[in-house]
C-alpha cells in the first residue's frame, strides 16, 4: 500500500529512556547486548545473568549477575507548518512535499519501532491535524496522505509556540517540516522551547520562490499569509536582489539553528530520502 | 488665467467617485507569494504600483469628466482699436450701374459707379481692421444686410454682394433711419459714422427729416455723404444754382441743405470719377481714427474631446503594462 513512500535510517545521539523496546541505545536495564555492570543477585535477582568468574574472584562469597542495558523505542515526531505560505510551490505545494516527507518519516520510524506522531499547526496548533503517537502507522499514515491536498488558508505560523504542549515530556526525535518564512525572533523563541528534544529542522524552499523567477515583467504579487499587496517590477538586478535577499536569509536560518547545535535541512524542489538518511551520518553522531 | 468650466450633462459627475474605485479594489491578476516580506525593496516596483493605479484612477476620471461634457463659457473680452463703428449706406438704384461723369473723357468705357465704389469700399474695409461694419442697401426701400460686425469677410461678402440687378428709385431717407437703426442697442464705441453712398439725391418728408435729426443726434452718428455725380448734373456744392422760380430745389441740393442742418456732425463729398472717390474715402478713412472700444466674443471651448484623448492615452497605458505583465510565474 505504501510501496512509493521511500524510507531512510536515523538514529539518534542520546540515550533514550523508553521503556518499550526498540533500536535505540536506552539507559533502560534489560535483555540488550551492551554491558553496564555488576550487581549482587540480591538486587536483580535474575538466575540467568548470574557471571561465575565475578562471583568466584569476591572474597566475601556473594553471587553476582551482569546487568545490561536494552535497546529502546524513542518517540519520533513529525510537526508540520500549515501557515499560508506553505501552499505555494511551482510542481507541487510545500504542503504536499510536507505530506510526501511525514509519510517517510511515519514509515521509517515504523519499521524502526518507534512510536510517531503527527502535529500540524498554523496560527494554532490543529487539532484536526493532529496525531498522538503510536506503534501502528496507520492513522498517522492516513493523515499524512490526506495532508497531500490540503489548501492552507491565509494564516501564519504563531502555533509553533503551543506545539511543546503536545508533545512528551520525554526526549523525542522531532521533525520540524517548515519553510521558516517567520520572523527570526518568534522563530528562536519557539526553538527555545522545542530544546529539551532533538530537533531536525526540514526547511522546504521552492526554487520559483527566488531562483526560477520570471525573467522579465511586471506583476502583482499576494502574500498568503498577510495578504499583503505589492507590485514586482521583475528585471535582471531586482532578481539578483531576490536571490541576494534569500541567500541572506539562508545563512541567518543556519546561524540561528547552530546557535542550538542542530544543523537544518535544507529540501529544495522534490525530497530525496537518502540525503536525510546522510544528513543523519553527517551531523548525527552514533 | 482661470477660466471656469461648465457642464453640459453634470448629472455624470456623480459616477466620479467610480473613479476612484482602483484604489479601493485590488488588481484581480494576482500571483500568490509565500512571502512578500522576503522580497527587497524596490523603489521602481513601487513606483510602478503606484503609477498604474493612479493611471486607472485617471483613466476613469477623464472618461467620467468626457461624459460630463466640460466646456468654458462664451466669454467677450474688451480690446481696445483704432477706428470706428461705420454703416454703409449703399445706394442700389439702377443709376449706379452707369459709368461715371467724369470718367469717359478718353473715349473708353469707364468702370460703373457700384463697381468702382464697392471695388474703393472693400480696400477701405481692408484697411481698417479694427473697424466695426454694419451694411444697409437702399433702392426703393432699405435692405438690411448686415449687422455692425467684427467678422471681415461677412463685411467683404456682403459688399461684393451689392452689385446686381437694382430698380429705379431712390428712396434716401430709409436708407438713413435703417443705417442709424444698426447702432440702436450696440454699446457706443465712441466713434460713430454712417457712410451714405448715393448718386444724387432724394426727397426727404419732414417726418423722415425729424426723425433722422434725431437719431443721428441720440445715438452720435457722425454722417459722410459721399455722392457719386451723374454726367451733367448739378454739383451740390454749387452755390451760384438759382432755381427756376417756382420751382423747387433739385433733391441732392435740398438734401444737402437739410443735412447742413444737423446737430451732429456732417461732411459732404462729391465724386465724379473713382479717382476723386478714392479722395473722399481717403478722407473718411483720415477722420475716423479715435481709439474704440468693443467686446470680442470668444466661444467656449469644449473639452469633453480632450478629456477622452487623454483616458484613451491611460488606456493605452495600462494597456502596455498588461503586455509586460507576466502571466506564468514559471
Amino acid at each position: 500500500m505504501h510501496n512509493e513512500i521511500k524510507e531512510f535510517s536515523y538514529h539518534i545521539s542520546w540515550r533514550s529512556r523508553g521503556r518499550h523496546s526498540g533500536s535505540h541505545a536506552s539507559t533502560q536495564r534489560g535483555m540488550g547486548m551492551e554491558f553496564r555492570g555488576h550487581t549482587t543477585l540480591l538486587s536483580y535477582p535474575d538466575p540467568r545473568r548470574i557471571d561465575i568468574r565475578q562471583t568466584i574472584r569476591d572474597p566475601l562469597e556473594q553471587v553476582y549477575v551482569r546487568i545490561f542495558n536494552q535497546k529502546s523505542a524513542t518517540p519520533v515526531f513529525a510537526i508540520a507548518d500549515l501557515s499560508g505560505s506553505m501552499n505555494f510551490g511551482s510542481k507541487q505545494s510545500k504542503v504536499a512535499l510536507t505530506s510526501k516527507i511525514a509519510s517517510a518519516i511515519a514509515m521509517s520510524a515504523t519499521h524502526n519501532s518507534d512510536p510517531f506522531g503527527f502535529i500540524g499547526f498554523d496560527d494554532v496548533v490543529r487539532e484536526d491535524w493532529l496525531c498522538t503517537q503510536s506503534f501502528r502507522s496507520h492513522q498517522a499514515l492516513e493523515l499524512t496522505s490526506a495532508l497531500k491536498n490540503f489548501e492552507p488558508d491565509q494564516v501564519g505560523s504563531a502555533g509553533l509556540n503551543d506545539v511543546i504542549r503536545f508533545l512528551p515530556r520525554e526526549r523525542s526525535l522531532i521533525f520540524l517540516i517548515s519553510d521558516f518564512h517567520m520572523p527570526m525572533n518568534e522563530l528562536e523563541d519557539s526553538l527555545s522551547l522545542l530544546m529539551q528534544h532533538h530537533v531536525v529542522p526540514v526547511v522546504l524552499w521552492d526554487s520559483s520562490e527566488y531562483k526560477n523567477l520570471p525573467e522579465f515583467g511586471i506583476t502583482s504579487v499576494t502574500d498568503c499569509e498577510s495578504g499583503e499587496k505589492r507590485t514586482l517590477f521583475l528585471r535582471k538586478d531586482m532578481r539578483a536582489n531576490i536571490v541576494a535577499s534569500f541567500e541572506a536569509r539562508r545563512a541567518e536560518i543556519e546561524a540561528l539553528f547552530m546557535k542550538f547545535d542542530i544543523a537544518p535541512f535544507f529540501v529544495e524542489g522534490d525530497f530525496d530520502a537518502d540525503a536525510l538518511t546522510e544528513y543523519f551520518h553527517q551531523f548525527v553522531a552514533a | 488665467m482661470n477660466i471656469p468650466i461648465f457642464f453640459d450633462s453634470p448629472w455624470a459627475l456623480w459616477l466620479l467617485p467610480l473613479a476612484f474605485l482602483p484604489l479601493v479594489l485590488d488588481r484581480a491578476f494576482t500571483q500568490r507569494y509565500s512571502w512578500v516580506a522576503m522580497l527587497p525593496k524596490d523603489r521602481l516596483s513601487d513606483l510602478i504600483g503606484i503609477l498604474l493605479k493612479v493611471l486607472a484612477v485617471l483613466a476613469l476620471l477623464f472618461i467620467v469628466l468626457g461624459l460630463a461634457s466640460p466646456h468654458s463659457q462664451q466669454q467677450s473680452i474688451e480690446r481696445i482699436g483704432v477706428g470706428a463703428q461705420i454703416a454703409l449706406v449703399l445706394d442700389r438704384s439702377a443709376s449706379m450701374d452707369d459709368p461715371f461723369s467724369g470718367g469717359d473723357t478718353n473715349g473708353k468705357v469707364a468702370e460703373t459707379k457700384s463697381v468702382a465704389a464697392s471695388r474703393l469700399i472693400t480696400q477701405f474695409v481692408k484697411s481698417r481692421q479694427n473697424d466695426m461694419f454694419g451694411m444697409i442697401t437702399f433702392s426703393n426701400s432699405a435692405m438690411y444686410v448686415l449687422p455692425l460686425t467684427e467678422n471681415r469677410e461677412a463685411i467683404l461678402a456682403a459688399v461684393q454682394a451689392t452689385a446686381g440687378n437694382a430698380l429705379f428709385q431712390t428712396n434716401i431717407g430709409s436708407g438713413i433711419t435703417s443705417g442709424a437703426g444698426l447702432f440702436d442697442k450696440v454699446p457706443d464705441s465712441g466713434s460713430r459714422a454712417m457712410i451714405l453712398l448715393s448718386d444724387g439725391g432724394g426727397r426727404i418728408d419732414a417726418d423722415t427729416q425729424q426723425k433722422i435729426r434725431d437719431w443721428l443726434d441720440r445715438l452720435h452718428i457722425g454722417l459722410y455723404w459721399i455722392v457719386l455725380r451723374q454726367p451733367g448734373g448739378l454739383s451740390i456744392f454749387d452755390t451760384s444754382y438759382v432755381p427756376p422760380e417756382d420751382a423747387v430745389l433739385p433733391p441732392q441740393i435740398e438734401l444737402n441743405e437739410f443735412f447742413k442742418t444737423l446737430t451732429s456732425p456732417f461732411h459732404a463729398y462729391e465724386a465724379d470719377d473713382p479717382k476723386s472717390l478714392a479722395a473722399a474715402i481717403a478722407d473718411i478713412n483720415q477722420k475716423e481714427k479715435k481709439p474704440i472700444r468693443y467686446h470680442e466674443q470668444i466661444p467656449g471651448y469644449d473639452f469633453s474631446q480632450a478629456c477622452f484623448l487623454l483616458a484613451a492615452l491611460m488606456i493605452g497605458l495600462l494597456l502596455g503594462v498588461k503586455y509586460l505583465e507576466v502571466r506564468t510565474w514559471d
